[in-house]
């Protein structure tokens, strides 16, 4: 694929990449941002190539995802470093700028209660519009997981949310 | 599409309301992750030192050559004082078997059957 191209493509899918990134990150627009960042240098350098044997969102989304857990795991040995417990508790900012927003905040305070696998299926198959198994191929799961994980976190999320929210 | 689909589809709709993504130029142009200012850096520096020093360490011990064998400390050459008395004059006799028997004499020298002569 053409530079230009895959600029193009990514730049279409720019929105919804971030959108998947938040949910990736438990709504924090900054640690979701520094991902996209992170992808975008990982394709432009090659660490990431889009092979065809998917579709060019399920592949970017699964890069999303994977280097969303990178960074994860790297917060959290961060967090341990003897150098940094002289920093004191940072405020998470803009995750607190968005969950004070009204709308959506309860939604997303249910979608925390899930597990982690249960929330991703469940925002790429109604929110990023794929199917299970695409959402199984960005999760880099099987099939049957997928679908486990996609019933099971349905059923919570119902029961979390109850009628009210879901009028 | 059942219903308690379309109405989750609204609920995650909702919860993405607020979403604000930065604009794709900004983000495109960046393209520099913390990670290039990690705080993990200093603990790679750290680990890489260490590593070295012990690599240093295990070199340094594999090359040193064998410590000569210390002497031979003095009291292992003590001679007691009484070891002359072991010093008798007809030492060289009593190393040897002292012969009874002229040599060479067949009629005086006794059958050899190997069994001792007992009284």
């Amino acid at each position: 694929m053409a530079p230009d191209d895959l600029e193009q493509q990514i730049a279409a899918l720019h929105p919804a990449s971030f959108a998947w990134a938040l949910a990736c990150t438990r709504w924090n627009a900054a640690d979701a941002e520094e991902v996209l960042q992170s992808v975008y240098l990982s394709i432009l350098e090659g660490r990431a190539r889009f092979d065809g044997r998917s579709g060019f969102k399920t592949w970017l989304f699964s890069v999303v995802r994977n280097v969303s857990a990178r960074q994860r795991r790297r917060r959290w040995l961060e967090e341990r470093l003897p150098w940094k417990a002289f920093r004191g508790a940072q405020g998470s900012g803009p995750h607190d700028a968005l969950d004070a927003e009204e709308q959506g905040a309860r939604v997303r305070r249910a979608l925390g209660q899930l597990t982690a696998r249960q929330r991703e299926v469940l925002d790429l198959v109604f929110f990023h519009e794929l199917t299970i198994e695409e959402a199984a191929a960005v999760m880099g799961v099987a099939l049957g997981t997928a679908r486990a994980h996609y019933h099971r976190g349905k059923l919570r999320l119902l029961a979390l949310l109850g009628p009210e929210e879901l009028r | 599409m059942t219903d308690e689909d379309r109405r989750l589809r609204e609920a995650m709709a909702r919860a993405h309301r607020a979403d604000r993504a930065p604009p794709f130029s900004r983000t495109w142009a960046r393209r520099s992750p913390r990670a290039a200012r990690s705080s993990l850096r200093p603990l790679v520096v750290l680990c890489s030192g260490l590593g070295a020093f012990a690599l240093a360490g295990v070199w340094v011990v594999a090359r040193t050559p064998p410590r000569p064998s210390p002497p031979v400390p003095a009291f292992a050459r003590w001679v007691a004082p009484t070891d002359f008395l072991l010093q008798t004059p007809d030492l060289v006799t009593l190393r040897t078997l002292p012969s009874l028997v002229p040599a060479g004499d067949p009629l005086l020298s006794p059958p050899h059957d190997g069994r001792r002569e007992t009284r």
